[in-house]
């Protein structure tokens, strides 16, 4: 009889309460922004002109704004175009700057090259400036700013998914695969990816977090969604004029956008240090 | 379960078996490095028979590990350069596609690297790593596949290898994993197996169980090995022939049963003496070969060996000795304008006993 192999259980750090209730608060934002319609709130859209400016009160908990819109109602549809334009662009730069840092770093040669330097020259061109110019030009629906934001963001993951590529494909163990006669379509998907994965994950979060920063940017200089639909760079926007009479206006949308950057943040940071294998442990 | 069909059968062999497994003539590898061209293998000529076991020694920077990736056709294509042939089975290795190489890889020709720390994916569960070939050059489905990877590291000695299937690299220790690595190069039964240092990251007791593994899963198998070391006392007793290597160039080549008994080469010898031996009482200095290798980039003229040699004459350093015959033996070849008398050599004591 065979002794029972004792494989030994992975001990993983506990993650701990500070990823669990970030992970809690991204999970409710997202929830409330997709049951938004169902749960009762007031039209995002449509004021009350009988209560304009008006600060926290029951009817309306986090105050009106400066056409007697329920705010507490614009910061949850607003959470809608952030998270889409968020995570939307980021899924569009990951798949593009994730696809082809993977090939050059695998392949070298001129493939990386050429691919490289056209990333230097990507990132040499202020992207807002870009973002703000192609905006401008192409329009300002919700598709088009998160196709363009996708591709602004595509240079800075390309680089990082490259480097994280990179100290991998030098390993052994893909020259070991080529030695069983696997195709570089397996080498890149089944042996690098899974090694890669970690740096895609918390990489794709905080890129999210940057993504809405970039978007309240411009909203801020009126070139995000069109008006009237809330978004919290809009609604940032629009409180400016009232900054002094109503400072309510102001603090919602920003807490909603900092709370939830913040998470995202704490979130893959964690991850990040969660995933980060150290040698001694191989 | 059984044990040994599903790996084995997988193959069915059909083309002749006569003539030699591998013939290499005079195969050139050259490197262009920012300081110039640096010839890694010199003119190699070599035979390899089914089933037979060939050591390659050398030290550091001997062109041994260059060899055995030359062989395989493995060495990156930008900025090497290959010249001679490398024929496998019919099939030319050097310059081939990638395309032709990727039926060879894994099915006929397998590695067994170094550092089993670096050569097993540290993130994909064993059970993958050996089944991904099966799947590649084998028409097993996944059940199958993953049935003879059971088998596999059952024959490569790991316990439990039911279980032991599921685990990740990082579980296993690093004898373990070696066994691994030469149950993932057994998995489609190559003709040949490369092993290049496969000891060298594991504590002696481990190197003599996986070598003794090597042996006999060879034995089963009846397949070719070549075995690339540092260390004369590995291959002592686990080949049928030695080729030992110097600078790229092969300077001696024998039946390990000659080439101990009557080395003609000063560089085998020296290698040989450089090897502790058990017999030794303890805090012996180690013997080791003055000097350097020579600088590969800018070789110098005559014998490679000769500002090393204890023999060396005149004629050494001006002119390079070809490989020739030794005259009782037309299979013992060596590159020396003085070689060595017979009975120069002395007896090798190693870790499995004389010989």
């Amino acid at each position: 009889m065979e002794p029972k192999a004792v494989v030994p259980s992975r001990k993983r750090k506990p993650l701990g309460k500070v990823f669990w209730i970030s992970v809690g608060w991204i999970g409710l934002v997202f929830l409330l922004a997709i049951i938004a319609s169902w749960i009762g709130l007031e039209d995002p859209n449509n004021g009350d002109y009988a209560l304009i400016n008006a600060g926290p009160s029951w009817g309306h908990p986090f105050g009106t704004d400066d056409l007697g819109r329920d705010i507490l109602s614009r910061v949850i549809y607003g959470a809608r175009v952030s998270l889409i334009v968020g995570f939307g662009a980021m899924a569009i730069g990951m798949t593009l700057g994730g696809t082809l840092g993977m090939i050059a770093a695998y392949r070298r040669g001129a493939v990386d090259t050429l691919v490289s330097a056209a990333s230097y020259v990507m990132l040499a061109f202020p992207a807002l400036v870009a973002v703000i110019a192609i905006v401008a030009f192409w329009g300002h629906e919700i598709w088009k700013i998160t196709i363009i934001v996708g591709i602004a963001s595509t240079p800075l993951v390309y680089r990082v998914i490259r480097a994280a590529t990179l100290s991998y494909a030098t390993r052994e163990f893909v020259t070991a695969a080529k030695a069983q006669g696997a195709t570089d379509t397996r080498i890149l998907t089944r042996e690098l990816l899974p090694n890669v994965l970690p740096t895609v994950i918390s990489y794709f979060l905080i890129g999210v977090a940057t993504v809405i920063i970039l978007e309240g940017a411009l909203a801020f200089l009126g070139l995000s969604v069109p008006a009237p639909t809330a978004s919290w760079g809009n609604m940032i926007n629009e409180s400016r004029t009232y900054l002094s009479d109503n400072p309510w206006l102001a603090l919602f949308p920003s807490l909603a956008m900092f709370l939830f950057l913040i998470a995202l943040n704490l979130v893959g940071d964690t991850l990040r240090q969660s995933f980060d294998v150290q040698e001694s442990k191989l | 379960m059984s044990n040994d069909t599903t790996a084995t059968d997988a193959f069915p062999q059909a083309e002749d078996l006569s003539g030699p497994l591998l013939t290499v003539k005079d195969l050139r590898t050259t490197f262009s490095t920012p300081r110039g061209d640096l010839t890694a293998v010199d003119g190699v000529s070599l035979e390899l028979g089914r089933g037979e076991t060939l050591g390659i020694v050398g030290e550091s920077g001997s062109g041994k590990t260059v060899l055995s990736r030359s062989i395989m056709g493995l060495l990156p294509r930008s900025k090497t350069t290959q010249s001679g042939s490398i024929l496998f089975e019919g099939t030319e290795i050097v310059d081939a596609p990638d395309a032709t190489l990727r039926d060879i890889w894994g099915a006929k020709i397998a590695m067994v690297f170094q550092d089993p720390m670096t050569s097993l994916n540290p993130v994909v569960r064993i059970e993958r790593q050996i089944t991904e070939s099966l799947r590649l050059h084998t028409t097993m489905d996944k059940a199958e596949a993953k049935a003879t990877a059971i088998s596999l590291l059952g024959q490569v000695g790991i316990p439990s290898p039911a279980e032991r299937v599921r685990a990740y690299p990082f579980q296993l220790s690093g004898g373990m994993r070696q066994r691994v690595t030469i149950a993932i190069a057994l998995a489609c039964s190559p003709r040949l197996l490369l092993a290049d240092e496969p000891t060298t990251g594991l504590d002696v007791t481990v190197q003599a169980q996986i070598l003794d593994l090597l042996s006999s899963l060879q034995a089963e198998r009846h397949m070719a090995v070549i075995l690339v070391t540092h260390d004369l006392g590995v291959v002592a007793t686990r080949t049928d022939r030695i080729a030992v290597m110097y600078a790229g160039h092969i300077v001696e080549m024998a039946s390990t049963r000659r080439l101990f008994a009557s080395m003609a080469m000063p560089y085998t010898q020296a290698l040989l003496k450089s090897t502790p031996r058990i017999s030794d009482p303890s805090h012996t200095r180690l013997t080791a070969i003055d000097g350097r290798p020579p600088d590969l980039i800018n070789p110098p003229t005559g014998c490679a060996f000769a500002p090393r040699c204890d023999y060396a004459t005149e004629q050494c350093r001006i002119e390079a000795p070809p490989l020739r015959t030794a005259p009782e033996d037309p299979t013992h070849l060596f590159a020396c304008w003085n070689p060595l008398q017979t009975g120069h050599a002395g007896t090798v004591t190693t870790a499995k006993g004389e010989l």
